[in-house]
This record gives structure tokens, sequence and C-alpha cells, in this order.
């Protein structure tokens, strides 16, 4: 009985863990496989209006790209604050509340909100300044808690070293603390960027557009992303269930699990250096 | 001579805990001070109040006064880096800043104004001779120096206090994690280092405290029991406990 | 002289310090200010409903928006359904692999596995959207000879995927984090491994878990594209209502189809807003529940 127990529990336990396992394969080739065919040189190049998918990838990358580089000094600046400024303060825990309160939102709530207060109320109009700003409140928290745990590992002994040659705080931080913890920052921003370039809901009403002539020439200037496309073209569109979709799909699936895999290699591979 | 660091009745506290118990020490210019004593008796308090790290511990409060040249470095009017520029400090453990060697010696000077190149070149190169790590590192001064042994961890440690010029280097048993050879050559480094500025080291190494310094304080329970030229205090220790202490009986 | 410029030059690090922090704190201080807009938005933009529709949003069984009837009981309902089924299915999955990777897995493969298993949870969601609809839909027809394929188990199996892993990744850390001393005693008694598991270290780690699974149920309810694309849409409580196989409309998906269509400023729009609130209430109160849940977990696993 207890021979059988100790070698039984662990097979059966290990039935769950490939079950999960095996859904991962299974999205990735029923994606994949289908997507492949579909995917090809002339569709990526070639505009919405002739089948192709460019904008929307463009558009993509808009997306990604404004809403990062607006993130990202914010929560790595707001980390820094946390960390190095503002131990134990009253204020320090009310942004841990709200940091974590953000982490909760589900994102069709910022797209409510983006749409009420940046659209409307900022004036903003449904544009890809209003889908950043919307972008930048989801992924704070994100960046924020990476980028604070990525900052607390960096050895005191370094800073004492830097403080103790005269340097002024600024300077430990930006010349000492910020290098140390880059490669924590860095997969902080990544898994951040790979949350953007899925997202659908914060986006669905605050900045995309299921069609538009060309590239947006400015910021207030709506956008086609990947992710509204395709959502549009399967809600929408009765009999849209090969080829392109699936090319789509692919490309973010694609996307997604590339910077989630580079995340996890920088992770490993910066992992204890001291 | 006017001591280089006048202490008056210095009292720190970690929370609740009182350290430092109305200690008072005038420190001589341009000489070693070897500060003795069992663990957890405060050296490294006393030592800290000197750059105002203790400042970095959360809970610590420091009441008295620290002259330094005179003047009192708890004045909200000191500016505070160039204290820590004029009162450098050698940790027990060596702490490299994560860089490459060149950049660990040449990181202070630069955060002190000096951006010429070729100055800091001749810095670096000066202040890694006198710790006697520039042959042994000339040819990878690129190189991370997490590279180095510990030992030369230590003495690039030290290179690095050494290159904003400081008046007073604190040493917190600088030794403490080194090989016999490493210990000889920062003993030897530290001799040499007392002609030219002002030398307060901790150790535990009774021997060694007699090898390196011109006077020696005892410090027990947070108060300065005995305080006087190496030489006598050795020879002829006044105070009973520093007698124990000194002849090994406890510590 | 030199005693005023140094007094000269305090002056000028302190201006420069503060004026770091400064920027800093105003900068950190942003979450604040973005979690009290969101609030203020979202809840101003739902008063006109509430107001004029009173407990009738909450309560009302009739979800027709373009006939004037917003009773939103249907979909509170919708998204509750589909939720619990979800985490029938992800509990058991997630807590057993959380067991196995915790316990049982060697440390070099689980180094491999956990990050895969997490992976699922980083797959947007428009992807699993697309996945039931056009493949596990009509599986569901097939399989349980009906016509429409797009249901509230749909939705479920959906969801399963997408939040097992909050529940393996947190629970397994927590389960790793039971002290050793707790396991020695037992053991000491000549427990086999899998009594100490079940006699010990689940106990031990049972506020955490609990709390894994409130997280992921949060997350659930929050989902909006994956469950809009395999629920159906079709505010109707199922009868019977724990039929999970009748489609069902959920409170995320009814903002998320209507939002784009609404005339700025009707009631519709405001109604929507009041959906919001419902939303964000629930997920607020499961989210705050789970995080005093985990304080009592072995380890303090609270990040940030
Ligand atoms: N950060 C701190 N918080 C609270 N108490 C502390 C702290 N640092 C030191 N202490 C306490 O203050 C006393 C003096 O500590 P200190 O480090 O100065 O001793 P020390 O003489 O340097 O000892 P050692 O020889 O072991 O280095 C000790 O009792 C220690 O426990
Ligand atoms: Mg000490």
């Amino acid at each position: 009985m207890r021979r059988l127990d100790e070698k039984l529990i662990p097979v059966l336990l290990s039935t769950p863990v490939a079950v999960l396992i095996l859904c991962l394969l299974w999205i990735v080739v029923s994606i994949g496989g289908e997507g492949i065919q579909a995917l090809n040189w002339s569709l990526l190049t070639s505009s919405v209006l002739e089948g192709g998918i460019f904008e929307s990838m463009v558009g993509t990358l808009y997306m990604l790209g404004g809403a990062v580089a607006l993130a990202t000094p914010l929560g790595v600046a707001t980390a820094v604050y946390l960390v190095e400024y503002a131990a134990e303060s009253r204020l320090n825990h009310l942004i841990i509340q709200a940091v974590n309160n953000l982490a909760g939102v589900p994102s069709i709530i910022f797209g409510l909100f983006g749409y009420a207060f940046f659209c409307r109320f900022l004036g903003l109009g449904v544009s890809l300044l209003s889908g950043w700003l919307t972008l930048v409140c989801m992924i704070l928290p994100i960046i924020v808690s990476g980028s604070v745990e990525a900052i607390s590992m960096v050895p005191t002994s370094f800073r004492e070293a830097a403080l103790a040659l005269g340097a002024p705080k600024w300077r430990v931080v930006k010349d000492v603390v910020l290098p140390a913890a880059a490669p924590g920052l860095a997969t902080s921003v990544i898994l951040g960027v790979g949350r953007v370039a899925g997202e659908t809901a914060a986006i669905l009403f605050t900045s995309s557009v299921y069609l538009m002539r060309g590239l947006p020439s400015t910021v207030l200037e709506p956008v086609m992303t990947l992710t509204y496309h395709l959502f549009v073209l399967l809600v929408a569109t009765p009999g849209g269930m090969t080829g392109k979709p699936f090319a789509m799909a692919l490309l973010l699936l694609g996307l997604v699990v590339s910077l989630n895999v580079l995340a996890y290699i920088i992770r490993v591979y910066y992992r204890r250096r001291w | 001579m006017d001591p280089k660091i006048e202490v008056r009745e210095l009292n720190v506290w970690y929370g609740n805990h009182h350290v430092l118990k109305d200690l008072s020490i005038k420190i001589p210019e341009r000489r070693v001070l070897a500060i003795i004593g069992p663990s957890g008796c405060g050296k490294s308090t006393l030592l800290m109040t000197l750059n105002r790290m203790i400042e970095l511990v959360e809970g610590a409060r420091v009441e008295g006064r620290c002259l330094l040249d005179g003047v009192d470095i708890y004045n909200p009017g000191i500016p505070l880096t160039e204290l820590r520029r004029r009162v450098g400090m050698v940790f027990q453990k060596p702490n490299p800043l994560p860089k490459s060697i060149y950049e660990n010696v040449a990181y202070g000077p630069k955060v002190h104004g000096v951006k010429d190149r070729r100055k800091l070149d001749e810095i670096v190169e000066n202040c890694l001779k006198v710790v006697g790590l520039w042959d042994e590192v000339k040819d990878r001064l690129n190189k991370s120096a997490f590279e180095l042994s510990v030992g030369q961890q230590q003495r690039l440690c030290i290179a690095r206090a050494l290159a904003v010029k400081p008046e007073v280097l604190l040493m917190d048993e600088p030794c403490s994690a080194l090989d016999p050879m490493n210990t000889r050559i920062i003993e030897k480094l530290i001799c040499s280092l007392g002609r030219e500025l002002t030398v307060v080291v901790v150790t535990h190494n009774i021997q060694q405290a007699a090898r390196v310094s011109d006077f020696t304080a005892f410090i027990y329970l947070g108060r300065l029991v005995e305080y006087g030229p190496t030489d006598r205090l050795f020879e002829s220790p006044v105070n009973r406990l520093t007698r124990d202490y000194i002849s090994g009986e406890f510590g | 002289m030199e005693e005023t410029l140094k007094s000269f030059d305090f002056l000028k690090s302190l201006r420069r310090m503060d004026w770091v922090k400064l920027i800093l704190m105003t900068i950190a201080s942003l979450s604040i200010v973005i979690v009290l807009l969101i609030a203020l938005f979202t809840i101003s933009e739902s008063i006109p409903a509430f107001s004029s529709l009173g407990l009738d949003l909450l309560l009302g069984d009739r979800w027709a928006p373009y006939y004037g009837r917003y009773g939103a009981a249907p979909l509170v309902y919708g998204s509750l359904i589909v939720v619990f089924g979800a985490v029938l299915i992800a509990v058991p999955l997630g807590v057993l692999s959380a067991i196995s990777l915790a316990e049982y897995m060697p440390r070099k493969l689980g180094e491999v596995v956990k990050p895969m298993i997490e992976l699922l949870a980083a797959i947007p969601s428009i992807i699993y959207g697309f996945l039931g609809m056009v493949f596990i839909a009509p599986a569901i027809t097939k399989l349980f000879g009906i016509s429409l394929g797009r249901t509230a188990l749909t939705g479920s199996i959906v969801l399963s995927m997408m939040i097992t892993p909050t529940i393996v990744s947190i629970s397994s850390e927590v389960i790793s984090s039971v002290p050793r001393e707790y396991r020695m005693a037992a053991i000491a008694l000549g427990a086999t491994k899998w009594q100490v598991i079940r006699g010990v270290v689940i106990p031990t780690a049972l506020p955490g878990i609990a709390a894994s699974i409130l997280l992921a149920f949060g997350r659930a309810v929050g989902e909006t594209v994956a469950v809009l694309m395999s629920c159906g849409c079709v505010a109707k409580i199922p009868s019977p209502p724990w039929n999970l196989l009748d489609p069902v409309h959920t409170l995320t998906a009814a903002i998320a189809l209507d939002m784009g269509e609404v005339a700025m400023g009707s009631m519709h729009y405001h109604v929507l807003f009041g959906l919001g609130v419902i939303l964000f209430v629930i997920t607020f109160s499961v989210n705050t529940a789970a995080w005093l849940l985990m304080r009592r977990a072995p380890r303090r696993l609270i990040k940030v």
C-alpha cells in the first residue's frame, strides 16, 4: 500500500501538468498550422484595402512603441522612489496600494476609463494618443512591480561604496543602482510590451478602428491594430475563419511568445550575478 | 598639534539600543589610529559616525559632536558629499562597484567633477600603484572588478577610496576576509598611508594593531576604556580590562 | 570665505537633491492619481444610470438595451456562471499541478515547465477567443449534439486555460515556501511523502492557495474578449439556471460589444459605465480578499 502510494502519486499528479503543457502545444499547433500557410510576404506588406495586414501590423508597433516609451520612465521612476527614497513612509504605502489595485483592474475598465477621461474629458478623441495613455495606466503596475523587485535585488554594498566616495544619492541611483538592475528592468519592460501587444479590450474604444486608409500621421488620429482588426474580423464577419485571421493570430502569438521567452532568458542568464 | 578629528561626548543609539556612550577621543593628524575591542562594542558604529554613513542606518540617532579640523560634521551646513570625499571609507567585505577596474577607481574623481580623460588615467594609474595593483591589472583595466581575487578587490577598494584624495581614511577590519599575503600587503600600505593622511583602522587582530598603528584605542561596551600611543598601551596598559583584552583573556 | 563657499555649495546640492526626490515623488504619486481618476470617471459616468434606474439596474432580469430595458441580472449571472465553470476546471488542474511542481518534479524540469505554464497566461485573450470560436465551440456542438456551440461551457473552458497558470504559479510558490521544520516533524513520525503533503503542507499553504484561486477568479471575471467570442452573448439566464450548455452574456462582453455603438450621453451609455462599476466592485472585493488571505501565507509573497 505504502509503496504504491509513493509510486503512483507522482505519476497521477503529473497528469494535470501534462494537460497544461498539451494545452500550450495545442494552441501553438492549431494556430501555427494554418497560420504559417496563410502567412506570406505580400500579406504582410500589402495594404488592408488589398487584403493585406500592413497597417494593422505597423499600427500595433506604433501602439507598443508609444505606450512603452511613456510607461517605462514613469514605472522605473516610481520604483526608484519606492525603493531608494521613501522607505516605509505613509505615501509609500499608499503608492504600493494603488499599484496593487491598478494591477487588478480588468482591462475593459481601463477601456471605459480611457474613453471617458482621455477621449472625452481631455478631448483627445479616439486616437493613438488616447490609446497610449490608456495602456500606460494598464502596464504601469507591471513595470513598477518588476522594477521594484529588480532594484531591491541590487546589493546594499554597491550603494554604500558609492555613497562613501561622496557621490550624491541621485548619482548613486543613476550610475550604480539602475545599471545593476538593468536586466530586471528590461524584463519588466518586455513583459509590459507583451501585455500591450496582445491587448484588445483597453483599446477597443479608445484608439482603434477597423479600417482606415494608411497609417495615422498625427497622434490624434486613430490607428489599426492586429488585435482589434482580428477581433472585428472574427466577431462581425461571418465566414472569415480561414487564412488571414490565422496569419494574424500567429503573428500575435509569435510576438507575445518570443517576448516572454526573451524575458525568461534574461532572467535566467542574469540570475544572481553577485 | 590640533587633532584632525575630535569626538566629544558622542552617544549613538540604534532605536533604543544605546551603543556608544559618552565617547570622546582626539584623533591626531597623519597618524594611524587602531581601534580595538570585543565584538559588538561599537567599533564599526564609531567609524560610521565619522563620515555620517550612520545616517543610512534606519533608526540610528547620534548625539554629541564630531569635529573635523574644528568644524562639526553634523552641522547642517556641511555638504555631505564633500565630507565623504574628505573622509574616505574601506569596508570589511571588499565591495567593488559592478563596473570595470578602471571605472571603479575613476568613479570617485568623476563624481567630484574630474572630466579630463588624461587626468583620470593618471589618477587611476597612481592609485593602483599605491596599492600595488598596477602591475597585476594594467593589461585588463576594462575587465569587471569581480574578476579579481578577494584580496585584489580589497586593494582596489582602497585605491578607489584614495582616488578622491581623502584627508582621513576609515578602514573597518579591512583584512578580515583576506589571505596572509594580501593582509601583509595591506598592513604595509596602512603604515605608509599613515604618513600622508589620517588613518583609522578597526581590527580584531591585536598583533595587527601593534604592527600598523601609532595610537590605539580600546573600546568596551560602547565606552572608550583606554587610549594612547600603541607602544605604551601594549607594554603597560593601565586598565585591567585593556590588559585582559590584549593578553587574550576575553574577546 | 571658504565657509561661505561651502554653504553655497551645500544649498546648491540641497536644492538639487530635493528636486530629484520631488520629481520622483510626483511621478510615483501618479499611480494614486490614476486609481482615483478611474474611480471618479467610471462612477461619475454611471451616476445617471444608477439614479434613474436604481436597483433595477442590478436586479432587473431583462437586458435589452435597444428596447430601453437595462436589467443587468442576466449579465451578472452570466459572468458568474462562466467564471464558476472555469474555476471548477481550473482549481483541480491548477492545485494538483502546483503540488506536482513544488513537491515532486525535479528542480531542473520544474524550471522549464513552470514558465511554460505561465506562458499560457501571457497569450493574448483574442487568441483564446479565436480558439474558442473556431475549435472549441464546434467540438461542443458535436459532443453534446446542440445547435449552438458558443455556450457558458465554451466560455468556461476557454477561461480555465487562461486562469490556471495564476493558480499554478502562486500556489506552487506558496507550497514550496512551507518551512522545512513543519515537514520534519511529520517525517520523523514516519509519514510518507504524500501523507506529509496532505497532512502538513497543504493545510499550511491553504490560505495562499485560496488566495491564488481568488486572484484567478478576479482575473476571469474581468476577462473580456475571449469570453465575448465564446460564450454566445445571449442575455438570458439559462434554464435551468445551472445549464452550462446555454449561451450567456457577461458584463464585460456587454460593455465591449455595445460601447462602440451607443449614442454619447444616452442612458445606454451611462448604463455601460454602471456595468463597469458593478464589475469593478466584484473584482475589487475578490482581489482585496485575496490579498488579505495572502498575508496569512507562510512566507510573505506580497510583491511590490
Ligand atoms: N543596524 C543596526 N541596528 C541595530 N543594532 C545594531 C545595528 N548595527 C549594529 N547594532 C548593534 O550595535 C552594537 C555595536 O555594533 P557594531 O557593529 O558597531 O560593533 P563592532 O564593534 O563593529 O562589532 P564587530 O567587531 O562584530 O564588527 C552591537 O550590539 C550591534 O548588535
Ligand atoms: Mg564591526
